[in-house]
């Protein structure tokens, strides 16, 4: 009998068999799709599946078979197994279109994989291996000094910023060493806004790369860390600018398995995790806001796939820049639920560079096709993405993001 | 691990291009099994040849090397057919995926093997019917089925897919207009009125070539054209629903309303097949609930059509009724109606409805029957199913007229249980022999149905088939051991 656990060896994998079991192996999650009175749409989602062809790169179906594959022992760890794991942004598209029991456990059982990958003797890609040698010390994956991460705050803004505040502002390591104006540019509308928050040095990367890797081990004392920040500067909610930092924090350190790793770090409880356009929205609501000028652009929004199919956040930001005076907000073919990633996550951007640019020029692409002059996101690290590939591909397309497009024309009413 | 050998994986990284070949185990995996208890095998290659002329070379160099070769789509057929028997080459179609032409004034297009039913029914839905540039309505449709949106179109219709126009057009093999096949020697044909110039509007009036390439499972060629009839979709639809006490009463009800051919669809489900998902294992059914529940799709150009349309059926009832058939008035739930009307649907084809939380298995005896033997067959397969721990989950649907009908009941195992998976192939293949003497022949057939089917086949017939299949492919390579013969 084939379908039967025999490898008892990938034991956090075994522990989940029971989900990746319900897998029917239908292919529902190969394409992106849906049908009726108001909807006709058809494309390929998967980021993986569009480049690498083979079923195995194709959705969820091709990972759990290969979870399957393994622990029925009918294949063996290889270098090719490894390509097949880590080539896989975990955008989450799949999971958006499988319907039977498996499908909240998708995304867990990618990671579930990966771990479990870390033991073997298999190729992990080589930068992925180089910042996990050093984020353990460092606390960032770009290998940058740890003391050097508020750089990107000037020292008269840091100065008058309370010790303890009501809120957190977490930047995030892209937007700390790599995106530093989007971290200026939150900061000054957090203060325009007139928000009770403060910036934090001992801010640690919060995990994400870690977790999404399946680094486990690895991630405990990231969480451990930052869960106690919160308490230590008097603070109820983190606000972050970055959708992986807010999928982290928000899923990850307060959500049970599937969604987050309260069976693994325990919980989160007491504090509220916003996105920046989470606070935006809900003071627009309130008419605490007024806009001071106007952006006469042609917009078009790309979903983070950690605050849209990751956290079902897709209104907010956009009802945000619907209420810019000028912008006139237009859709890609695929968005929302159907959108289609910017090649980044899942540790792609670090292991295999040259893919993930490769798509997010494909995203690019559909970013001009819609005529749009801008293409605006709200997470830092699809904006390193996009914005690269803009470049590399000479695209007239400008990219910022929600907060940058916000900042320079609001006030606090 | 690679499997294979380096030879032949270098032609055919020649052929394809390195990209879209891999002999590694790590992408093989996915093509070793499917959703049914076919056991896993293991091909050596996988190729994904993205023109005609590329299929070509792999099959001379197939046939050259006597390696099996197994065409393969998304592998959703419920059958175990893309499982490779005897290991060789997945030929994975899915680079194929150009539609190639949709002609809104004759009412045809011209598919690749690649082009999913999702693809299809949004370009369906975006073209209008037309005539010299004048517009008659919004949009065509195919025959969509309830099977996964990324299944090949083509890959449904050369198997006699079953699709939701079933009751009024036929079957999806019914609806095909022309092909072009590369045989297994190599050779390009094509078949049916684009064998004469660029219209791939119909098979008729020539010898109907076609048949030795549709129903044969991938062991005759790789159709790598598909040229199908579209229909403009109708403005106006409903969905009419009755349920009865018995498999007698639902089909004489049936019988009666498909003897109009007024409706799209006529389909009945057991109590069992109307949970979602499907009750596994086995219990039985509240002692009050109907037997059966029943649908019709009626559609229409006017809301008048489907006024005509909705008197009729009310007098097939009461007429029913007044014979003494019990007939038990329901409401559909508006989510399964949606589900209906909109079709292809990712909900509807996903397997959730049948398998949720069961444990990953699913086949069926799918098959085709005269309507006559509904009744009779559904309480032997019933006795023989509750007897195996399964819920008879059954289905039938007519199709177009009063000549037969689909008899299929959907079936949820335990993939990790050896004896669940064993109580479901026992069960099956015991339905399926059971079957035969009242006429009823499985569709897209797993290798055991084929053993039921070839141990009772009129001889003359075996032969002939042997024979076709030596003289298309002399060297056996195409899908080999999927016919029980060869
Ligand atoms: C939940 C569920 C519901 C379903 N409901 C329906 C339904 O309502 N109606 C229906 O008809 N089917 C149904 N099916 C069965 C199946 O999904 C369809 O028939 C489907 O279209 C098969 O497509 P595929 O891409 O998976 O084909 P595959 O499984 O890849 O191929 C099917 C067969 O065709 C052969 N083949 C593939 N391509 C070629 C080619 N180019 N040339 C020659 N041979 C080829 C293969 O070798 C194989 O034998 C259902 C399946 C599921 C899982
Ligand atoms: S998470 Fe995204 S890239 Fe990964 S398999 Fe799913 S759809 Fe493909
Ligand atoms: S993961 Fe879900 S959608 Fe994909 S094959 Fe499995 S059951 Fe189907």
């Amino acid at each position: 009998m084939s379908h039967l656990l025999k490898n008892k060896n990938l034991k956090e994998l075994a522990k989940i068999y029971d989900w990746v079991s319900m897998c029917t192996h239908c292919g529902n999650c190969k394409y992106g799709y849906e049908y009726g009175a108001a909807t006709n749409f058809a494309a390929m989602l998967c980021v993986q599946g569009d480049k690498f062809n083979f079923d195995s790169y194709r959705g969820s179906r091709g990972k759990v078979s290969l979870a399957r594959s393994l622990l029925h022992n009918r294949i063996g760890w290889s270098d090719k197994v490894a390509h097949v794991l880590f080539t896989c942004t975990s955008c989450g598209a799949c999971q958006q279109m499988c319907e039977t029991d498996i499908k909240p456990w998708i995304l867990r059982m990618f990671e579930t994989l990966r771990y479990e990958a870390w033991k073997q003797n298999v190729a992990i890609p080589e930068n992925i291996k180089a910042w996990s040698s050093t984020i353990g010390t460092l606390y960032n994956p770009y290998k940058e000094p740890h003391e050097n991460r508020l750089d990107w705050l000037p020292s008269d803004v840091r100065a008058s910023l309370p010790k303890k505040a009501e809120y957190i502002y977490f930047a995030g390591c892209t937007a700390s060493y790599r995106r530093k104006q989007l971290a200026r540019a939150t900061v000054s509308l957090l203060q325009k806004l007139k928000v009770d928050f403060t910036v934090v040095e001992d801010e640690w990367c919060c995990a994400s790369p870690l977790l999404r890797t399946g680094q486990y081990d690895l991630a405990a004392k990231f969480v451990e860390h930052n869960k106690a920040l919160p308490e230590k500067y008097g603070a109820s909610t983190f606000i972050t600018t970055c959708s992986g930092c807010y999928r982290t924090l928000g899923r990850d350190y307060t959500m049970d398995a599937p969604e987050g790793y309260a069976d693994k770090y325990g919980k989160m409880t007491g504090v509220k995790v916003l996105h920046t356009t989470h606070l935006l929205e809900e003071m627009l609501k309130k008419g605490e806001i007024e806009f001071t000028g106007s952006f006469n652009k042609k917009v078009t929004y790309h979903d983070p796939c950690h605050l849209g199919r990751h956290a079902e956040v897709y209104e907010t930001p956009r009802n945000v820049l619907k209420a810019v005076p000028g912008l006139e907000l237009v859709e890609m073919y695929r968005n929302r639920k159907f959108s289609f990633c910017c090649g980044a996550g899942g540790g792609v951007r670090g292991g295999f560079a040259d893919y993930s640019l490769e798509t997010a020029g494909k995203r690019v692409k559909e970013a001009e096709a819609t005529g749009a002059e801008l293409v605006t996101s709200a997470c830092p690290f699809c904006y390193t993405n996009l914005a690269d590939a803009i470049e590399l591909n000479k695209s007239p397309l400008k990219m910022e993001d929600v907060v940058e497009i916000i900042e320079p024309i609001v006030r606090r009413k | 691990m690679a499997r294979g050998n380096n030879e032949i994986l270098a032609n055919l990284e020649q052929i394809v291009g390195p990209e879209y070949v891999s002999n590694e185990e790590a992408d093989l995996q996915p093509y070793t099994w499917d959703m049914t208890w076919a056991e896993p095998r293991m091909p050596d290659y996988v190729v994904m040849p993205k023109t005609v002329t590329e299929i070509q070379r792999i099959l001379r160099l197939a046939n050259h090397r006597k390696i099996p070769v197994v065409p393969y789509c998304n592998g959703t057929n419920i059958g175990g057919l893309c499982v490779p028997e005897e290991g060789g080459i997945i030929m994975d179609l899915k680079k194929m995926d150009r539609i190639l032409k949709i002609d809104p004034e004759t009412c045809y297009a011209v598919i690749e093997p690649g082009v999913s039913h999702a693809a299809f029914s949004a370009a369906l839905k975006a073209t209008n019917p037309q005539w010299k540039g004048e517009e008659f309505s919004k949009g065509f449709e195919f025959g969509w089925g309830v099977h996964p949106p990324s299944a090949s179109v083509l890959a449904m219709a050369i198997n006699h897919g079953i699709g939701h126009l079933n009751g009024r057009l036929g079957i999806n093999s019914q609806l095909m207009s022309s092909m072009e096949v590369v045989l297994p020697t190599g050779e390009v044909a094509k078949i049916g009125s684009c064998a004469y110039s660029d219209s791939w509007h119909s098979f008729l009036p020539l010898p109907r070539m076609d048949g030795l390439f549709t129903g044969w499972l991938g062991t005759t060629g790789i159709v790598t054209k598909l040229g199908v009839w579209i229909f403009p979709i109708r403005p106006y639809r409903d969905v009419l629903t009755i349920a009865a006490a018995s498999a007698e009463d639902i089909t004489n009800y049936m019988v009666r309303w498909r003897h109009y051919s007024l409706c799209d669809e006529v389909t009945a489900v057991s109590w069992w097949l109307a949970q979602i998902p499907i009750v596994f294992p086995y219990s039985p059914k509240p002692a009050d609930a109907p037997e059966f529940f029943s649908y019709t799709v009626i559609s229409g150009w006017s809301e008048e059509e489907l006024a005509y349309k909705r008197k009729m059926w009310k007098e097939v009832v009461e007429k029913e009724r007044a014979k003494g058939t019990k007939l038990i008035d329901f409401e559909y739930p508006p989510e399964a109606k949606k589900g209906r009307t909109e079709l292809p649907s990712r909900i509807v084809g996903s397997t959730k409805n049948y398998s949720k939380s069961c444990g990953g298995g699913i086949a069926w005896p799918g098959t085709f029957a005269p309507c006559k033997s509904w009744p009779i067959l559904y309480e032997k397969w019933k006795e023989i199913y509750i007897r195996h721990g399964l819920s008879p989950a059954t289905r039938f649907t007519d199709y177009q007229g009063a000549h037969y009908g689909m008899l299929r009941c959907m079936t949820p195992f335990n993939k990790r249980d050896p004896a669940s998976v064993q109580a479901a192939r026992d069960a099956m293949v015991e339905c399926v022999r059971a079957g035969l003497p009242e006429g009823m022949l499985p569709y897209k057939p797993p290798v055991e149905y084929q053993n039921e089917l070839n141990a009772v086949a009129d001889a003359g017939y075996l032969y002939l088939m042997a024979k076709i299949k030596d003289m298309l492919d002399p060297n056996n390579i195409m899908n080999p051991g999927k016919l029980g013969i060869r």
